[in-house]
């Protein structure tokens, strides 16, 4: 019993690293500019296929893979921020969201277009056994994913608080009227951190698809879900909340589909949300899209 | 020519008309104060002067070049910021952060550490407070932390929105204090004050606005006291009882 | 006019509900990430209701629709009073747990000496009263054809009526809606309930269109595409959303130019418009126009 409670708290912190690292992108588009991009998921996925794309067609070092994974969603995102938000910046916040909305159905349509198998393998980020710690095995690859993990946080972190532009994207979430008179050029903050959230997207692609060994055209929307929840789980806006929120979507999954199957995981999951939505609970409801 | 020169400035939020024609001047090196009832448009004047809002009409010439629909940043590298009202410090930042947030756009890096140093000279209180967040403190010293922020960027000419807003009689004179000093010193100071008797004892040149227009222009002294501020406060309109 | 047109048009007319089912909830100021869920409720009560309880169809429909309606009310009233990205988030979970659910839902009945009914993820077959009752393709684009049409004809006249400033009013500014005495809750609440049953009846009509349905279906995808087709359409107007449709469907799909593209092409296109017209094409500006060029 012990034993599977902390094996499934090992295997749910691992995966909470990558939610973890979805909510944190979705969480910095949000706060600064006070709109959720819902073509998120999608264009990390298009950063991953094209990875699978060069790994098919020519095979690729996993470094490789996982450089061009996050320069394809960069430049997917960058094309989302063009079209979708860059135009209704002071505008209306539900036609760039429905407009990232639509995207999304480019992106879906594109990676089945170009890669049309259901499913592709991908280099599995580690192919050895997993370590035994006593009764507990402790997968390599998870390992990885939560060093990457938190390596990317504490790059975040540092880029936050330790740099100019950080100053910035701090600036507009706090207080987005004055971050302008203070002569921070709004536009060009708002392009580098879609840029940014972009590339922590693709960061954490990379290591599910790795992890996984596999890709589908479900990567999109299965990324923007579970971003999506953890965000809001840890409290819209906030980037601690967004690591919080992350993590514990991971753990309510691994212990709930361990007793209940994945079925009753998900829906575990949605259901907390909508509970803690509907019971306005604070923390979830201090910010909100323009 | 005049440091600031607004002429026929019209403002609208959708189809509303918050600036109908707007035309006034600023001298350089003066206080030049703006008073008026709420609602006459002196927010969104300084808005768009600053850039948060684009004027559908007219033109803003500051130091000879139109700023008038530029962007806010490019005004502020053009020498003017604007200390809004209500202050918007950043809250979750430290004092040092919020004056650090002002100097972004400045592109002589070097300088900025001699003007913190300055500033706290200036503002000892805030000295005092360098590390704390700027959330915490109290109205008065957030009022001259979003004014030390704003002169960070080292302007020429300084937008002030209702600097007394919501503060204390004694904090209210040493704002005012500063204004003077800062005045001294050689910076040009356009002021929106709802506190006209405080303003008019600072000003070289005032203005009246109602309903998005000026209504009068003239030193203070040029007009009665307390009937400019009867004018501030209720508008020259005579409403029937 | 050959199957495969029936078959469009049926299917823009079967869309079209849900297409004004967001329309309506966009109208009235919210959001909707989960009209597919109602859809869904339709579909499969409809289709439970016939295929293993030999209901009538007409029968069928309205109890579907109300279900929809108390369904879709029974999600608005605990998350009325979020707005914006949190109301959405709200509908989108609720969504999610009703695919899970149809995915778990096995419902199963002997018909006639074969098992027939909802099996969870293997879906629903067999759908098949329009059928067992003589009724051609074209006779259900007709029957399809004049119930979107009254849906229109409500709708229109609503627009013209007070209800229809009212429902307009709390959508562009419903704290001033309600210092001017409109209750505001009970608004949203109506209007959750009617869009509900909007999209139920489109989702019965269309489990018997396709005679199977299975919870794939009422994924978040369908849920994109009524809201795309809402806004790119237009939201001055009830025939916005239809417009929408039409240029997903109708045009794209039936030129067979972009056969493959589709997505691609009707994405980015709806991107497009926005980024001119954030209210859609037959925004509430261009119906003002085109009512004062012709009348």
């Amino acid at each position: 019993m012990i034993a599977d409670l902390v094996q499934n708290t090992l295997d749910g912190l691992s995966a909470g690293a990558t939610y973890a690292l979805l909510a944190l992108g979705f969480t910095l588009i949000f706060g600064v500019l006070r709109r959720a991009n819902l073509s998120f998921g999608p264009a990390i996925m298009f950063g991953c296929y094209a990875a699978t794309w060069t790994h098919v067609n020519f095979g690729a070092g996993l470094l490789l893979l996982a450089l061009i994974t996050v320069s394809g969603a960069v430049l997917a995102g960058a094309y989302v921020e063009r079209l979708c938000f860059a135009p209704h910046r002071g505008g209306s916040a539900i036609a760039a969201m429905v407009a990232s909305f639509a995207l999304w159905m480019q992106f879906e349509e594109l990676a089945t277009l170009i890669m049309p198998r259901h499913l592709y393998a991908f280099p599995l980020l580690y192919e050895g056994d997993p370590l035994a710690l006593g009764p507990f095995t402790l997968r390599i690859d998870a390992l990885a994913m939560l060093g990457a993990a938190l390596a990317a946080c504490l790059a975040l972190w540092w880029t936050l608080y330790r740099t100019r532009f950080g100053l910035a994207v701090r600036a507009l979430i706090e207080q987005p009227a004055a971050a302008a008179l203070a002569g921070i050029n709004v536009p060009w903050v708002f392009v580098r951190v879609f840029a940014l959230a972009s590339a922590i997207g693709g960061v954490a692609g990379y290591l599910v698809v790795a992890s996984h060994g596999q890709i589908t055209p479900m990567l999109g929307m299965w990324a923007t879900l579970k971003g999506l929840l953890a965000m809001m789980l840890g409290g819209l806006g906030s980037l601690p909340g967004a690591v919080i929120g992350g993590l514990a979507l991971g753990l309510i999954e691994a212990h709930t589909q361990w007793y209940l199957g994945p079925q009753m995981r998900d829906l575990i999951a949605y259901l907390l949300l909508f509970v803690l939505l509907a019971a306005r609970v604070p923390w979830m409801t201090t910010r909100s899209a323009s | 020519m005049s440091f600031l020169e607004v002429r026929d400035v019209v403002t609208a939020y959708g189809k509303i008309e918050a600036l109908k024609g707007v035309s006034l001047e600023v001298a350089e090196g003066a206080i030049t104060c703006l008073l008026g009832p709420n609602g006459a448009g002196k927010t969104t004047l300084m808005m768009t002067l600053a850039g948060i809002l684009r004027p559908k009409q007219g033109s803003i010439v500051f130091a000879g070049e139109e700023i008038a629909g530029r962007a806010p940043h490019a005004i502020v590298a053009r020498g003017v910021a604007l200390v809004p009202e209500n202050r918007l410090v950043f809250p979750a930042m430290t004092v040092l952060e919020n004056m650090h947030a002002g100097a972004y756009q400045r592109g002589d890096k070097k300088t900025v550490p001699g003007d913190i140093e300055r500033m706290f000279a200036r503002f000892p209180r805030l000295k005092e407070r360098a590390a704390q967040q700027a959330g915490t403190l109290s109205g008065g010293e957030q009022q001259m932390l979003a004014v030390a922020r704003a002169l960070m960027s080292r302007p020429k000419l300084l937008l002030m929105d209702e600097p007394s807003l919501g503060l204390a009689p004694l904090v209210v004179e040493e704002i005012f204090r500063i204004v003077t000093e800062l005045h001294r010193d050689g910076t040009t100071i356009f002021l929106v004050e709802q506190n006209a008797h405080m303003a008019l004892r600072v000003a070289q040149h005032f203005y009246l606005m109602e309903q998005g227009k000026v209504t009068f222009s003239g030193d203070p002294g040029s007009l009665a006291e307390d009937e400019v501020i009867r004018r501030a406060y209720l508008g020259s309109a005579q409403r029937p009882a | 006019m050959d199957d495969y047109a029936i078959g469009v048009l049926t299917n823009i007319a079967l869309f079209s509900f849900i297409a004004l089912s967001a329309y309506l909830l966009l109208i009235a100021g919210e959001m909707s990430f989960g009209q597919q869920a109602f859809f869904g409720v339709g579909a499969y009560a409809g289709g439970i209701l016939t295929t293993l309880y030999a209901w009538p169809l007409p029968l069928a429909a309205l109890a579907a629709m109300a279900l929809g309606a108390v369904a879709q009310f029974l999600v608005a009233l605990p998350t009325l009073r979020l707005r914006g990205l949190h109301f959405a988030m709200a509908t989108l979970a609720a969504a999610e747990m009703a695919r899970i659910l149809f995915e778990l839902m096995h419902w199963r009945r002997e018909i006639d000496g074969e098992l027939a009914g909802p099996d969870g993820t293997q879906g629903f077959r067999g759908i098949r009263w329009i059928f067992e009752h003589g009724i051609e393709p074209l006779h259900y684009l007709g029957i399809v054809g004049v119930l979107l049409a009254l849906v229109l004809a409500l709708f229109l006249m609503i627009e013209r009526s007070k209800l229809g400033a009212t429902l307009r009013g709390v959508g562009l500014d419903p704290e001033l809606a309600a210092s001017v005495g409109i209750d505001v809750q009970r608004i949203k609440l109506g209007v959750a309930a009617a869009a509900g049953a909007l999209a139920a009846l489109g989702g019965v009509l269309y489990a018997h269109h396709n005679t199977y349905i299975e919870p794939r279906n009422f994924d978040i995808m369908l849920g994109v595409h009524s809201l795309a087709y809402a806004l790119i359409g237009g939201l001055g107007t009830a025939f916005g959303p239809l417009l929408g449709v039409l240029l997903d469907i109708g045009t794209l799909e039936s030129t067979r130019v972009f056969h493959g593209y589709r997505m691609i092409v009707f994405g980015g296109l709806v991107a497009l418009v926005l980024v001119y017209r954030p209210r859609g094409l037959l925004d509430e500006r261009t119906v003002q126009w085109l009512r004062q060029r012709f009348s």
